[in-house]
Parts: C-alpha cells; structure tokens; sequence
C-alpha cells in the first residue's frame, strides 16, 4: 500500500521512540551538513586529488590581508572599553556586538531561511524518506545555524575576543561566551522561520510564487527592521528628554548603556550579561534565559513545522502557466529587432538575476539593504531610537566630523559607498550563476571579451545602485554637502570598478557551475567570500595608501584627485586584464556541461 | 561541410583516449549519423565539433573555419543541440528565441517567420510566453530546437536530438532533418536508434573506444560487414563494436 504522508504533517515512519527520533535528527543534520559544505569533495580535492590546495593558501593570504583591518578594529575597541571602564559600562560593547550580530541574522535571515527550507534541491530526496517534517526542518534549520556562525564571526568575534582579553576576563567569560555563541542565530532564526513557514504555506497555493516569495521577504525585512525601531522607541520612555537627560540616563548605573542599546532586541542584552557575568549567578541565569528562550522557540518552530512546512513546500517547485496563443501582431511586437550581442547579454543577466529570488535577495538587494542596516545600526549605537539625541550619537559624531574635516568625511562615505556597492555576490558569481547553461555561453558566435564586458556591465550597474542608496543615506542622515557627496561617489565609483573586476576574475578563475540548488551559485560559493576578502585587502591598502597622503599633507583637493587618478588608473588596467583573462579561460570552462 | 583530420583527445592526462585520430568529412546536403556504445566518444566528438573542447591533436574545420583559430567565425555558421537541453529556466521560450536571435544576428523580418513557422511544428505557440521553467522535458527539447533553427544555420550538430520528444514531434524534426539538407546543408547528429539512422542518414559513421571503426551509406556498411546474415543496422553495430 502506497501512503501519502507529510502533507497533513506526521510523516508515516521515522517515529519511533524519543532516541530514535534524536539519532534520525543527528544524521539528517550530519547529512544536510556534509551535502551542504561539501565536505567529502572539497577532502577529495585536497587530499585523494591534490586539485584545490592552492585554495588553502590563497584563504590564508587573504586572511592574513583583512588582519591590519582587525587590528584597527581591535585597537578602537580597546579604546572606547578604556573610556566605558570608569563609569561602569564598559559591557555595552558586548551588547553591541551581540546585538550587531543579531540584526545581521534578522535582516538577512528572512532570506537564509526561505533559501534553505524551499528551495534546496535536496528537499526532493528528502520529501519521500520516511522522516517528519520537522525532523527535515531541524536538518535544515542547523544547516542554516552553522552558515550563521560563520557569517556573522567578522562582527561579533572582534568584540567578544578583544574585550575578553582587554579585560583579563577568566574561564566563566570564555565558556559563556561560546555557549552564548553557539546560541546566537537561534533566536533570531527561530523567529524569523515561525513567520517564513507560515509566508510560504500561503504563498504555495498562489500561482505567482516568486513574485509573492519576493515582496514577502522584503515586507517581512520591514516589519522586522520597524518592530526594532518601535521597539527601541516604546522603551525609551514618556515624555521628550533633552541630551543632558539622555546622557544622564545613560550612564545612571552600571549597565544601563548596555540595557538601552540591547533594549532593541532583548536577547543582546541576555547574551552580554550571560558573558560577562561568567560563573556569577546572573551569569549562569542570564546564560539559562538565552538557552531557554531559544529552545523554547525552536520547540515552538518545530511544532509548527509538522503542521505546515511540508504544505508549503511540496508543489513550490512545480509553475502552471495560462497558455495563450499571441496573434500575428503581437508575436510581431514581441519578437526584437536585432540588437547587440553585448545588449543581448546584458539583458539576459539583468532578467535571469531578477527573476530568480536567490540571486535577487543575495544579489541585488543586499546592496539596498545594507545601507538600511547601516542607518539601524546607527540609531541603535545612539541608544534611543532617534530619540533625545536626535539622530542619534554616531550619526551626530559624523555630522561634526563633516563640518571639521571635510576630507575625512569625504574618505568615510566614499568608503560607505563603496562597502555598500561591492561587497555583494553580484560580480563574484557572475559566471557560476549560469550553471549548466554556460555551454550557451561557450557556443554562441560572441567572443569571450564583449560577454565578459556585458556581465561586468550588469555587476557595476547593481555596484552603482549601492552607491546611490549608500548616498541617499549619508545625504538624509548626515545631511552631507552636496561637493562631498558628488567627491565621494566619483571615488566609489573608480574603486567600484576595480572591485567589480576583482569579484569577476575569481569567478572566472574557479567558476562553479556544476549546482543544481541556485543558492549555492551564490549564498554557499566559496568565490564569494574570497572577492569580499579580495575587497577588504584593497580597501585596506588604498587606506594605508590615504594614510600616506595625508602625512605628506598634500590638501584636501589634491589628496582626492590625486587617490581617484590612481583608483582609475587601477581599475582601467584591471578591467584590460579582465578581458584578456576572459578571452583566455572561456574556451576552458564548461566542456563537461 | 564538417571536417576532421586525424583529430585526438584524451582525458585524465592522457590515460583515457576518448577519440582516437580520427578522421571523418560530412559534406554539404549530407545527414550523417553517428552512433557508437555508451562511453566510446560520441559526444566528446560533438563537443570537439562545436568548440566546447579543444583538440589535442589534429585539426577540425566548419565550413572551412578551423574552430580552434577562428573559433567565432565557426560558430556564426553552427548551431548546437546539447543531449540535455538546459537552457535559462527564468526566460520566457520568447525571450529566448529573442536571444538566440540576437547573438546571431538574425534580422526582424526572418526572426518572425522562422519563430512562427517551427513554434507552430513543434506546437510551442500557445506556450512560448510562459517562463521555460514551467516546459515539460519535450518541450524544453522543442525550444531548444527552435533556437537551433533560428539562425537558418549552414551545419547543425545535435547530440541525441529525439530523445524525450513524443512521436509526432520526433517525425517533424526527421522531416526538419531532411529539408535541412535538401537545402544543401550539413546535419550531424548522434542516436542510439538504429532505425532512425538506418533510414533518414545519408551516411553512417561508428565510433567504438575512440576510433571510428566503420563509416559509409548503408549500402557500403552493409557490404563491410562479413558476419553472416548481418544486414539490418543493428547487426552490423554489434558486429563492429564487439569487445
């Protein structure tokens, strides 16, 4: 007899008793893990094939090139931990951190979490096992937790290490620390798949799944982005207060900055206790309250899980479309006159980026949504939401910076822009997002070099509108003069280039086009993280570059004329280079296709 | 015309020979089939014909153009169908064809009449605005040849192209096949289906470990072959790849 399970939840077998059902968990998330990371062939490449080992240094090179960065990092939490030690709040710090990370889980969690609970491929082989969905789910779900750690290691690690040692802290710090650690992503995680599992149940019965997928992860990035600021704002209390009251609040009693920052998102405010009280008892209670709450969402996700993942899962993948015949004329209208092959590119890439949620979300939208997250951040540091203190203490920090160094001010927003531009997996998965379809590419009579040149197009123009938001931002929020403005676009468009032509080269270098679940073209491709460490090293030697020039106290003009003649300069060579390099690795890339 | 001298490539630094020095000319008008068992370098030669592997040795020529020196002009003349049609899911069939259109240079005038004359064979009109991800497996079969068809191009080289096409549509694309080359251009394409290349090829060629072991019209492999009562395609297949 044939069973349909699933679909009304409680899948048939893998029941059993309590340690069976924990065992199965334990394999679906060892396998979700290894198929995933693609464990067994990245150690059959370095060990039985000796194929990526130049991998392993390249990784260890860009590391040891973002480390002057982390140094810089490390030297200024050491200093503001010196100026908060006097007056009690030197935790705050942790707080923020925690909180940074957290936000970053949040925001890009709606993302994550659609990506891998729906639209990984592996899920067809899953479906018919005989498991729970929520034992899938679990699977997924502890997949999606260890991306987390990795991702937000760059924010939250810093803090957490520096401030460790900066304080002397003992073993009680350390080991809460890790477990508070290992916590993090849950809550934020849990939460965000509560509402994501009931989106998609929705979503799946519409015939418009990814148009509805996309506006849904973008309204649910807003209410999640809203709840925090209203949240914030709610716990500011009554009343208007002037910035001698705010301050005063502030620093009223040990941890009170640390309390107003992780008001926001209260689980900061647990984690950074947890931490720094180490073995006290309001360590280990603040320790057992993050635990707590986390697996009693995660409980609560699971439970929800049995009801209703599978119902918006199952048929997500299958499209049923209105067949129409077109008539004479509009078949006329529809077919193009003959355009350029480069236009024609472009407009595939444009088109297929759009239209696949993946792609889009990590695309395309991080470069919006990242200066939104910038001005979250912003209005978090400043403890009150936008409130007493205006626009909040960094934002007013950078105003009085804008009005007494202008050069700085030009530096650090051209450096926004440019953060806000690049570091998306755009360019560094231009090539690897074509996948299986590359063999078009290889056999299309287009020479490598214009192909190459309309994918760069494409990449620049999402770095371009990077710069726009970033630009918006700093233009709203710090209220910026429009001559720096324009100074720092002109330098984040030059350094944008030069990215956009690095993230591109390491794609064309090692391009990934065996997948067959989208999001490892670009949320999982290792080419990705390397273009962003790539970015940071650049970054970090045009600062030291800057650095030099102002020592040599050239004027604010000249230093910027003469740092955007060598940026353009750099990136007129690389984009050559990229040419030739296309024209080159083409005709060996794709032939097993 | 399609020509290949004495062409080699091989695989895993040389320890697998796929194709063997071989040497083979389709010419103009003329539909040639190529079959041979599973692994004996069938479509590592079709690769090799479309530029998407370069030779290690010998040399492959496309209406005169050698494909590795003047690869773009090789290609402009050759259109190829893949085993497995993987083409962008996230296009409309239309937009698609538009595409192909374009990167061919194909004007508006004979864009139109082509798209409409083979949606209509191939019974894609009623579906060529729908994404391709919403195509059955034929029909994603069908868009490809379409495109293939475009560019009205002077040598089509096809690997398996009937596989997943339902009768109707496979006996259109034999018909495609022959008004193809009655114009004068070349078709190269590799099936398992004995009868279908028995039937509508001009020529016949075999491929096994590499080496084309046997190559001519029916009528010459039949007189080659010397196993007795051997005379339907199939017999002579298994006659010339035994072990």
């Amino acid at each position: 007899m044939i069973r349909a399970g699933g679909a009304g939840g409680g899948a048939g077998g893998g029941a059993g008793s309590g340690v069976s059902r924990f065992r199965t968990i334990v394999t679906v998330i060892r396998a979700g893990l290894r198929s995933n990371f693609g464990l067994a062939t990245v150690k059959h490449r370095l060990f039985k094939e000796k194929k990526d080992r130049w991998l392993v240094w390249l990784i260890a090179a860009s590391f040891l090139g973002v480390a002057p960065l982390f140094y810089g990092i490390a030297v200024t939490i050491q200093k503001v931990y010196g100026v908060l030690k006097p007056m009690g709040q030197e935790w705050a710090l942790l707080s923020l951190g925690f909180l940074a990370g957290q936000f970053l889980i949040l925001i890009f969690g709606v993302y994550y979490i659609i990506s891998a609970f729906y639209f990984s491929r592996d899920l067809e082989l899953l479906i018919p096992l005989p498991l729970r969905p929520s034992e899938v789910m679990a699977g997924k779900f502890a997949v999606v937790v260890v991306n987390e750690w990795l991702t937000v290691a760059a924010v939250v690690l810093p803090v957490v290490v520096t401030l460790g040692v900066v304080s002397r802290a003992g073993p009680g710090y350390w080991v809460n620390a890790a477990l508070v650690y290992a916590a993090l992503p849950v809550i934020p995680l849990a939460v965000v798949s509560l509402v994501v599992v009931a989106m998609m149940r929705v979503v799946n019965v519409s015939r418009k799944k990814d148009a509805l997928i996309l506006v849904g992860s973008i309204l649910l990035t807003v209410l999640v982005l809203g709840i925090q600021i209203v949240l914030g704002k709610t716990a500011g209390g009554g009343g208007p207060e002037t910035s001698a009251e705010v301050v005063a609040k502030l620093f009223a009693s040990p941890d009170s900055l640390l309390n107003r920052i992780g008001v926001f998102f209260p689980p900061s405010i647990w984690a950074a206790k947890a931490a720094a009280g180490g073995f006290t008892a309001k360590g280990l209670a603040n320790l057992a309250l993050l635990w707590g709450v986390s697996l009693g969402l995660f409980a609560g996700m699971v439970g929800l899980a049995e009801m209703l993942f599978y119902r918006g899962v199952i048929g997500l993948g299958e499209t049923t479309e209105k067949k129409r015949r077109l008539t004479r004329d509009e078949m006329s209208r529809r077919v193009t006159s003959a355009r350029r092959a480069k236009a024609a590119i472009f407009g595939r890439e444009w088109k297929i980026m759009n239209r696949t949620p993946i792609f889009l979300l990590n695309g395309t939208l991080v470069a919006v949504i990242f200066p939104a997250f910038f001005v979250l951040m912003a209005t978090v540091s400043s403890g009150g939401g936008g409130r007493g203190g205006g626009a909040g203490v960094p934002i007013a920090l950078l105003k009085a910076m804008a009005s007494a160094n202008p050069l700085i001010v030009t530096l650090a927003t051209a450096l926004f822009m440019t953060v806000c531009g690049s570091l998306n997996g755009t360019s560094s998965s231009t090539f690897s997002r074509e996948g299986a379809q590359f063999w078009i590419s290889r056999v299309i009579p287009v020479a490598p070099r214009e192909q190459a040149a309309a994918k760069f197009l494409h990449s620049y123009l999402v770095a371009a509108l990077g710069v726009v938001t970033a630009g918006a931002v700093a233009a709203i929020f710090l209220r910026e003069k429009a001559v720096h403005l324009a100074a720092a676009a002109g330098l984040a468009l030059a350094a944008g280039v030069l990215l956009t032509v690095v993230g591109m080269a390491i794609d064309l270098a090692r391009p990934l086009l065996d997948w067959t679940n989208p999001q490892k073209a670009i949320k999982q491709n290792l080419n990705v993280l390397l273009a962003m460490l790539a970015d940071i090293g650049i970054l970090t030697a045009a600062f030291f570059g800057v650095k030099a020039l102002i020592k040599a106290r050239m004027g604010t003009g000249a230093t910027l004329a003469v740092l955007f003649a060598a940026l353009a300069a750099v990136s007129a060579a690389s984009y050559a280079a990229l040419m030739r390099f296309a024209d080159k690795r083409y005709p060996t890339l794709g032939s097993n296709l | 015309m399609i020509e290949l001298e004495r062409v080699s490539k091989s695989y895993n630094r040389g320890q697998v020979k796929a194709v063997d020095d071989l040497t083979l000319t389709v010419k103009p008008g003329e539909i040639f089939g190529f079959l041979g068992p599973n692994g004996a370098g069938k479509t590592t030669t079709i690769k090799l014909i479309v530029g998407l592997l370069r030779p290690d040795a010998g040399r492959i020529a496309v209406e005169g153009h050698d494909v590795v020196k003047e690869p773009l002009a090789a290609k402009q003349v050759t259109t190829y169908v893949p085993d497995y049609p993987a083409v962008y899911e996230r296009l409309t069939g239309l937009e698609y064809l538009n595409f192909i259109g374009d990167v061919y240079g194909v004007a508006k005038a004979e864009r139109l009449e082509r798209i409409q004359k083979w949606l209509d064979i191939f019974e894609l009109a009623a579906a060529v605005t729908n994404p391709i991800q919403s195509y059955s497996q034929g029909m994603k079969q069908k868009i490809v040849l379409t495109a293939a068809l475009l560019p009205a191009p002077r040598v089509m080289v096809l690997d398996e192209p009937l596989v997943g096409l339902d009768p109707r549509s496979a006996h259109q694309l034999k018909e495609m096949f022959r008004g193809h080359c009655d114009a004068g251009k070349t078709l190269f394409f590799s099936t398992h289906i004995m009868e279908v290349a028995e039937k509508l090829c001009d020529r016949i060629g075999i491929i096994h470990r590499g080496k084309l072991v046997a190559c001519g019209t029916m009528a010459e492999l039949k007189a080659m072959d010397r196993t007795e009562g051997g005379q339907s395609l199939e017999e002579i297949f298994l006659g010339v790849t035994e072990t």
